[in-house]
């Protein structure tokens, strides 16, 4: 059998009040990017902070490159980079100094450190604010000094955890040629969380989807988005008995949506429209708006936790979202 | 061998995270300024107002009162510092930093112990400011060079063990603000149940148990049979007393750590 990047067998975290991991269980080869999906508070960074050895999971095994990381925990630390979700570049040190400071934790010897700083910090175009003070940087910047420290190392498996959030759409296109550079380069494994699908269907060669604490599916963007079935109509009426008709007319509907509001699957949305706005009409149901949607991944979200992604946010999570979008745009 | 080598790697780490501290404070020295003016004032106006109130006369044998309290104020200084430490550790909690740094291959209590030692970096620079205005106000202290490398020494320690106390708090309180309160109720009475600023004679009896197990005590003590009392006695037992406090509270901070993250 090959050699597996990532194990997670059966994983399961239980905190006192909530099931932050269900029973997870998923490979990642190497060299894959594999990206972890959901809303905020599904599980995806607590899988990775297990995987980090930073928690101890309730029961379940982690393996990465076949070391059980309750078991080696410095040895699997030494192999694994991290970009976390917070801002962790230091404000109080120039950029230089974050990455040295980094290399020196992870046991670099002096003699390597005077030719890998130079190259991570030029490999991330940071070498000209090299002795900058953090706290002057721009939220890019300091996402993409924050990879330079992770890099920096050469890890076997880099953990990117939300490594867009809080971005503007400049910085994370640097930020995604970043990543996928990095992967055909120098074939690093890299396992990410994002609650963005647009990042996970540009970036990941595979996707887990999480949903409180369980994994509702996993496959290739590609797969998933067939799963769906075809096009989405979406349809906004003021009638509450919308849904109802809709369903009575033959269509196969997604969610419960709240009256008014309801979204069908179909095969050829653009010649339907017409034929299903005159049924309506005839069945008394006046239609406001209607819009057609090819399947993303936001789609096959929907379909597998019956819920949009935006909701479901804790209140904490929320306040920290915002805190860390304040601090990278200031 | 094997365990040499990660003994030589655990101190390797706990240095560099000194390191990772003190570059900071080299980037931006004001708070190293800012907080030389409190013991400065304890010693220039509280200790020459009192030495004019005639506490010359309460004083161990042959001490001037000045002489018996700046080794006071040395710890003083140290412990004020100290024992708000835990608040960076909050900060860098809800920033991300300790997230990060413990991704990394140093083992918690190597970060704890680096941390310490920064701290105990910062007093040193108090101390010197200290003694400075000391010799300016021409109190007579023992300036030979051991008993200043000693007198650093304790600082060191001294700071190492109350930032050590006050990252064990910083594990179970979680926020700044609730930090920035339980240092405030925590320096007075570790300053007034020691013998800083008076003799532990002259304190009322009750008191004096706290006295005794309160690591300032010894701290004091030590620093003062170092530049005022020149007799080295007891010295060793206070070292070791203090020695023993910081090991247990690095212990305790180091097993608080894993819940700072949780």
């Amino acid at each position: 059998m090959e050699e597996k990047a990532i194990v997670v067998h059966d994983l399961v975290k239980q905190y006192p009040r909530v099931m932050a991991v269900d029973n997870v269980s998923f490979n990642v080869d190497k060299g894959e990017i594999f990206g972890l999906l959901g809303p905020n508070g599904a599980g995806k960074t607590t899988t990775i902070r297990v995987l980090l050895t930073l928690i101890k999971p309730t029961s379940g095994e982690t393996l990465i490159y076949n070391l059980d990381t309750a078991k080696n925990s410095e040895e699997v630390r030494r192999m694994c980079g991290y970009v976390p979700q917070d801002v962790s570049a230091d404000g109080d040190l120039t950029a230089y100094e974050n990455v040295l400071i980094s290399s020196k934790l992870y046991g670099m010897p002096a003699k390597e450190r005077k030719t890998r700083i130079p190259e991570v910090l030029n490999f991330l175009e940071l070498t000209d604010r090299a002795n900058d003070m953090v706290n002057t940087f721009s939220g890019g910047m300091m996402r993409r000094l924050e990879i330079a420290q992770a890099l920096v190392n050469r890890p076997r498996v880099l953990f990117l955890d939300e490594p867009s959030i809080g971005l503007d759409p400049n910085a994370r296109r640097i930020i995604w040629g970043l990543i996928k550079k990095l992967r055909d380069e120098f074939n690093t494994t890299i396992m990410m969380t994002t609650h963005d699908m647009g990042e996970a269907d540009v970036l990941c060669d595979r996707i887990g989807i999480m949903n409180r604490g369980h994994l509702a599916t996993l496959g290739k963007p590609s797969e998933l988005k067939s799963t769906v079935g075809g096009d989405i109509i979406t349809i906004n009426s003021s009638n509450p008995n919308c849904y109802q008709k809709v369903k009575d007319l033959g269509y196969s509907t997604i969610t419960n949506s709240p009256d008014g509001h309801c979204d069908l699957v179909v095969s050829n949305g653009e010649t339907l429209i017409p034929h299903l706005l005159d049924s309506l009409k005839m069945s008394g149901v006046q239609v406001e708006s209607v819009s057609l949607k090819k399947p993303t991944l936001d789609d096959v979200f929907l379909k597998y936790t019956g819920a949009r992604i935006e909701e479901g946010d804790t209140f904490t999570e929320t306040r920290r979202a915002r805190r860390s979008f304040t601090r990278r745009t200031k | 061998m094997r365990a040499l080598k990660a003994i030589r790697k655990y101190f390797s780490n706990a240095l560099i995270i000194a390191e990772l501290e003190l570059r900071k404070i080299r980037h931006d020295q004001t708070q190293i300024w800012v907080r030389m003016v409190q013991p400065a004032l304890w010693l220039a106006i509280y200790g020459l107002t009192m030495s004019k109130l005639g506490m010359n006369t309460f004083i161990p044998a042959g001490l001037t009162y000045l002489q018996f309290m700046t080794p006071g104020v040395l710890a003083q200084s140290a412990l004020f510092v100290a024992i708000f430490f835990g608040i960076n550790v909050v900060w860098e909690r809800d920033l991300g930093l300790l997230n990060k740094l413990l991704s990394t291959p140093a083992s918690r209590s190597a970060i704890i112990l680096g941390k310490a030692l920064s701290a105990g970096v910062r007093g040193i620079f108090q101390a010197i400011a200290v003694i400075i205005l000391a010799l300016i106000l021409r109190v007579h202290l023992i300036m030979n060079p051991l008993s200043i490398i000693g007198v650093f020494f304790i600082i060191i320690l001294v700071s190492m063990c109350f930032s050590c106390v006050s990252m064990a708090i910083a594990s179970l309180v979680k926020t700044r603000e609730r930090m920035m309160g339980f240092g405030q109720v925590m320096t007075m009475p570790l300053f007034f149940a020691s013998s800083a600023i008076y003799p532990l004679s002259t304190m009322p009896t009750w008191i004096k148990p706290i006295a005794y197990i309160n690591p300032l005590t010894y701290v004091v003590e030590a620093m003062r049979d170092l530049l005022a009392t020149g007799n080295l006695h007891t010295l060793p037992l206070d070292c070791l007393v203090i020695a023993a406090a910081t090991v247990l509270f690095l212990v305790l901070a180091s097993l608080g750590l894993k819940r700072m993250i949780s």
